[in-house]
């Protein structure tokens, strides 16, 4: 995919699990250079939202899934994956079920 | 949810914590209850407690299976919730991460902005605010035996915490498995008051610390004394907890996980125990009772189900009397039957089926 390392505006889209801590608000505009840098925006926007997605020690909690224009960040590299410009990122809570 | 924002006083009020969600029973005889809509259906409530030491304010511990956990707090009876404004986190260096919020407790009556939680992994957090913003306590964090503390098949977990109603600087907390610890000086420092209380897994069976402790209560008038429910035994100490006696007796078995006490003649408890499948230990589902103490233990059932179909565990907070008289004793089991005596324990009836898996039960008239 294509990667840069400066800091570009991406869209966010969260999952409906989060909608009461986000004002049901689902969809955000933040800039970064990186997914570590969006959930930052993210946590500046909605204070608290940073905990939702990541353990207190930093890493993306186990079950929450991150997409960077369709590919799972764990194939990219994690929250230190770059943006591209104008990416759209997805998070998602694992499927649970059968 | 379709509850009123307030109920009117001398309603009996039940906090039942689910595997999914917070179920709120309302009852004005304690005869016919009535059971509100769910709360929080996505999480976990371990513990939930109506706090009426000033404006009812109502505490969850909604623990998330994907997007982490949270104490929530409500001042209309559960219409709306607030998160805390600053939770239970733990600081990024100490390399720890929130498991489970496993209680919340109001303080003393001399405190009525402090709330206290124990979570997993073991610590003690204290808010000064009615839950707005929290604080880990520092000594228990760093106690100088901590890295050889172990978890029980629960977790690392803090479930227990009984604030001194007649000490303000005295505190005990049980943490699985690690024991009873007391504090006398406000938390500045805490050791181990386990002496004479076992660990029967270990090859040392009284340690100094490692035993599996589940639940326990302090008696209303007598400071010193505390029951105790542990995974190997029944507990009294009248020191407080500088040492405990077995007061077990002819009990079918050691584990059991819940304790409650009657307020108004506190000499009488009740236990539930399982055997080896942690639920009841024969055909019939039973609760047991003492009235002298720890003297001697009798079967309670009138009420409860029998037969070889019923197999019901009873979980550590799932357990709770009020405090009217006769008392009203309150059991959800892991398989989502709520039932309640209001005689005492004489008598026993299902009050509500279907329920998730039930965690916790709490019980409060209001005032």
């Amino acid at each position: 995919m294509e990667t840069a390392s400066a800091t570009t505006t991406v869209t966010v889209l969260l999952p409906q699990a989060l909608a009461t801590r986000v004002g049901d608000q689902l969809r955000a505009q933040v800039s970064g250079a990186t997914l570590r840098d969006i959930i930052a925006a993210l946590d500046e926007q909605r204070p608290g939202l940073r905990f939702s997605l990541c353990l207190e020690t930093g890493e993306l909690r186990p079950f929450v899934n991150v997409y960077v224009n369709g590919t799972h960040v764990r194939y990219l590299q994690w929250l230190d994956t770059p943006l591209p410009p104008s990416a759209v990122v997805h998070i998602l809570p694992s499927v649970a079920g059968g | 949810m379709s509850s009123a924002t307030t109920f009117a006083p001398g309603t009996h009020v039940l906090l039942v914590g689910t595997k999914r969600g917070l179920f709120i029973l309302t009852s004005r005889d304690r005869v016919e209850w009535s059971c509100q809509e769910q709360v929080f259906p996505n999480f976990r409530v371990f513990n939930a407690v109506l706090d009426q030491r000033g404006a009812p304010r109502l505490y969850a511990a909604a623990n998330g299976d994907f997007f982490g956990s949270y104490i929530r707090y409500s001042d209309d009876f559960g219409q709306t919730w607030q998160d805390a404004e600053r939770g239970i986190q733990f600081p990024e260096e100490s390399g720890l991460s929130l498991a489970n919020i496993w209680t919340i407790v109001p303080g003393r009556a001399s405190e009525p902005e402090t709330v206290y939680c124990g979570v997993d992994p073991a610590s003690l957090w204290v808010s000064r605010d009615r839950g707005v913003t929290w604080e880990q306590n520092a000594a228990l964090a760093n106690h100088p035996t901590r890295e050889h503390w172990n978890p029980g098949a629960g977790g690392l977990c803090l479930h227990t915490i009984a604030p001194d109603y007649s000490n303000p600087q005295r505190m005990w907390i049980g943490i699985s498995a690690v024991g009873c610890m007391r504090t006398d000086d406000g938390g500045e420092t805490w050791a181990f008051a386990n002496k004479n209380t076992r660990a029967g897994f270990q090859p040392d069976i009284y340690p100094e610390y490692g035993q599996c402790i589940h639940r326990f209560v302090q008696h209303p008038t007598q400071p010193d004394t505390l029951y105790q429910q542990n995974h190997c035994g029944i507990y009294k100490t009248t020191n407080g907890g500088e040492d405990w006696t077995d007061i077990q007796r002819d009990m079918p078995s050691e584990f059991g996980f819940p304790i409650a006490l009657d307020k108004h003649h506190p000499d009488t408890v009740f236990v539930i125990v399982e055997g080896e499948g942690r639920h009841n230990v024969t055909d019939q589902f039973t609760v047991y009772r003492t009235r002298d103490g720890g003297e001697q233990w009798e079967a309670l059932s009138a009420g409860l189900p029998a037969g070889k179909g019923v197999r019901l565990g009873v979980l550590r907070h799932g357990m709770t009397a009020d405090e009217q008289d006769p008392c009203g004793v309150y059991v959800g089991t892991n398989t989502g039957q709520l039932f309640a005596t209001n005689d005492g324990g004489d008598s026993w009836k299902l009050v509500a089926d279907f329920l998730p898996s039930i965690y916790s039960v709490t019980a409060t008239v209001i005032q």
